[in-house]
């Protein structure tokens, strides 16, 4: 029988990596590329002093001294400065001033993506909804939010701009590419398959409640799921908030790719790699708090040592 | 419930839209024509025409250009790598079994976007093109494939059915490609690669719609090549600011309603008896 505690410690484990993985390979892979670095963010045809910049940028002695010189940095709270899209602005300043913006988008796209599994698990929504909910699920981010940065630019005037889009975004994010339908048809999926287990149907017996019963089971799934689904909004994020205009880390991180500021790209990166970290320790809590409830003894079962 | 038959033909036929209208599309678009005053499919048939007067269809034929071959290669490597992950659970190989595991935790600690995001920027800029990016976002959901043909190669035996075909006399071949991949994972194979199919498709317009909407460059494809999300911006433009584009809107939608009938006439045509 394996280990209740494996799961969570591994997943504790990735969470605690991966910060630092993101950034170290990110920095390896822009060494491995053709050419050095230096020449590719600033080509030598087009543009002058790259032996310079190498210098200011710590381009100039290896990826190890870049990176240590960066996360020595980083750990004190300074990102560095933009290479190519604010050259020389403080990335510290784009990224939190971006952060908030994202973290409203997605907290507010993820209200309809947690109704749907709290509906699913409690076996309110009905079968026969299925196919609307697929069809649903099939409508793409960019279309909704194409649709929704037209709907804003018309009610410009009624509903105001940054606060609209906002919500527009929550709303496109919320449904699209299956963020709600995968919340139901997900959730229920994991829980009626426990339904129908037979410990179940003896809870039930006993006049306990069917969720009460398969609740400490279906929790490590869940939580699996959760953070799927958030790691989905975010990864949506990126194109809502490019086509309503929200000026969120997903914005930053589009912008800053399409000129190869690496500058920029670095340190998003990494916010995002802490946020999918934050998620995997909250997996792993709840994992764990999940299997010491289902071992821990219930209270008036005695032993049948006799 | 839609019939096994009719869903593959209509699929088919969809799929074969598409494909052909690859084959036909030019490899350079019209010259502008600024004289026409009327955009609309009765004035340029069969679909009308973009800002500059060039027709449509050229734009759609050169979309379905770009997504053609990078979507089906996606779908395809998916489709593998969820046969793959079916048949080492039907082996037990409880090594690779976990090595899968591992590997689908690590690649899915990152949203996909972001990852697709850092490939497109660390592609040089003379390879920069949808197959990269459709290969990456292929690797980033076989974990989620794998992990759900493993999970049917569980349910319907695992290597019990395996050590059961056996006792038959079955060869490897019968038991493994035909009985296993081809009756039991076929439905999720196939659901999989098809859906992996049309997010690539949207993929490449959203990339594209991003670009276009900032006037950037692409990082799906060449410059003088131009998308279905420059379709979509047209109709964008027709529903925000009145332009008389809402022809192209249609068209949009029509194109991005006939990927998805694709992806789920192939998934009802290869369901489970």
């Amino acid at each position: 029988m394996k280990r209740w505690w494996v799961r969570p410690l591994v997943r504790t484990i990735s969470a605690l990596v991966l910060p630092m993985v993101v950034p170290v390979l990110l920095t390896l892979l822009l060494w491995a590329l053709p050419g050095d670095p230096a020449s590719i963010v600033c080509p030598p045809e087009n543009c002058t002093g790259t032996e310079a910049l190498a210098e200011r940028w710590n381009l100039d002695q290896g990826p190890m001294h870049f990176f240590t010189e960066w996360a020595t940095a980083a750990l004190g709270g300074e990102l560095g400065n933009s290479w190519r899209m604010q050259t020389g602005a403080s990335v510290s300043t784009l990224v939190f001033d971006s952060i908030p913006h994202t973290l409203a988008l997605i907290g507010l796209a993820f209200i309809p993506t947690l109704l749907g599994s709290v509906l699913a698990a409690l076996d309110v929504v009905h079968r026969r909804l299925d196919p609307l909910l697929y069809l649903l699920g099939l409508l793409p981010a960019v279309i909704l939010a194409v649709m929704a940065a037209a709907w804003k630019v018309l009610t410009y005037s009624e509903f105001g701009g940054e606060t609209a889009a906002l919500f527009l975004g929550a709303a496109v994010l919320g449904i699209a590419d299956g963020a709600f339908s995968g919340a139901v048809t997900g959730t229920r999926s994991v829980s009626a398959a426990e339904r129908q287990q037979r410990y179940t149907g003896v809870g039930v017996l006993r006049g306990e409640t069917e969720l009460a019963n398969i609740l400490p089971n279906i929790t490590p799934a869940l939580a699996g799921q959760l953070r799927a689904r958030i790691l989905h909004l975010m990864s949506g994020a990126v194109v809502v908030e490019v086509v309503l205009k929200i000026d969120g880390l997903g914005d930053l991180l589009w912008q800053a790719a399409l000129v190869q500021d690496f500058g920029v790209v670095l340190p998003v990166t990494t916010i995002f790699a802490c946020f999918s970290a934050a998620l995997l320790l909250v997996q792993a809590l709840v994992e764990g708090a999940a299997a010491v409830w289902v071992r821990w003894s219930p209270s008036g079962v005695v032993g049948s040592s006799a | 419930m839609i019939k096994r038959w009719p869903a593959l033909v209509v699929s088919a036929v969809l799929f074969a839209l598409l494909l052909l209208l690859a084959l036909v599309a030019p490899e350079f678009l019209s010259g502008p024509n600024f004289d026409l005053t009327d955009f609309g499919p009765s004035a340029l048939p069969p679909f009308g025409a973009d800002d500059r007067g060039r027709p449509l269809w050229e734009l759609a034929a050169q979309g379905a250009r770009v997504v053609a071959l990078p979507s089906v290669f996606a779908g395809l490597m998916v489709g593998s790598f969820a046969a793959v992950g079916g048949l080492i659970r039907s082996m037990e190989w409880s090594r690779a079994d976990s090595a899968v595991q591992a590997f689908g935790e690590i690649v899915g600690a990152m949203p996909r976007m972001v990852v697709i995001l850092i490939v497109a920027l660390l592609l040089p800029r003379d390879m920069r093109g949808l197959l990269p990016l459709a290969a990456t976002w292929a690797l980033l959901s076989a974990p989620g494939a794998m992990d759900e043909a493993a999970a049917v190669a569980e349910r319907l035996g695992g290597a019990r059915f395996v050590e059961a075909l056996r006792a038959h006399g079955y060869s490897r071949w019968r038991i493994f490609v035909v009985h296993v991949v081809g009756y039991n994972l076929r439905p999720v194979i196939v659901r999989q690669a098809a859906e992996v199919t049309m997010q690539v498709v949207f993929l490449e317009i959203s990339l594209s719609y991003l670009a276009t909407s900032n006037n950037d460059p692409s990082f799906t494809h060449p410059d003088n090549v131009r998308s279905w999300a420059d379709i979509l911006h047209l109709g964008y433009r027709a529903l925000a600011f009145e332009a008389p584009f809402m022809h192209a809107l249609f068209l949009g939608l029509t194109l991005v309603a006939l990927v998805a009938g694709t992806t789920i006439g192939l998934s009802r045509a290869a369901r489970a008896r």
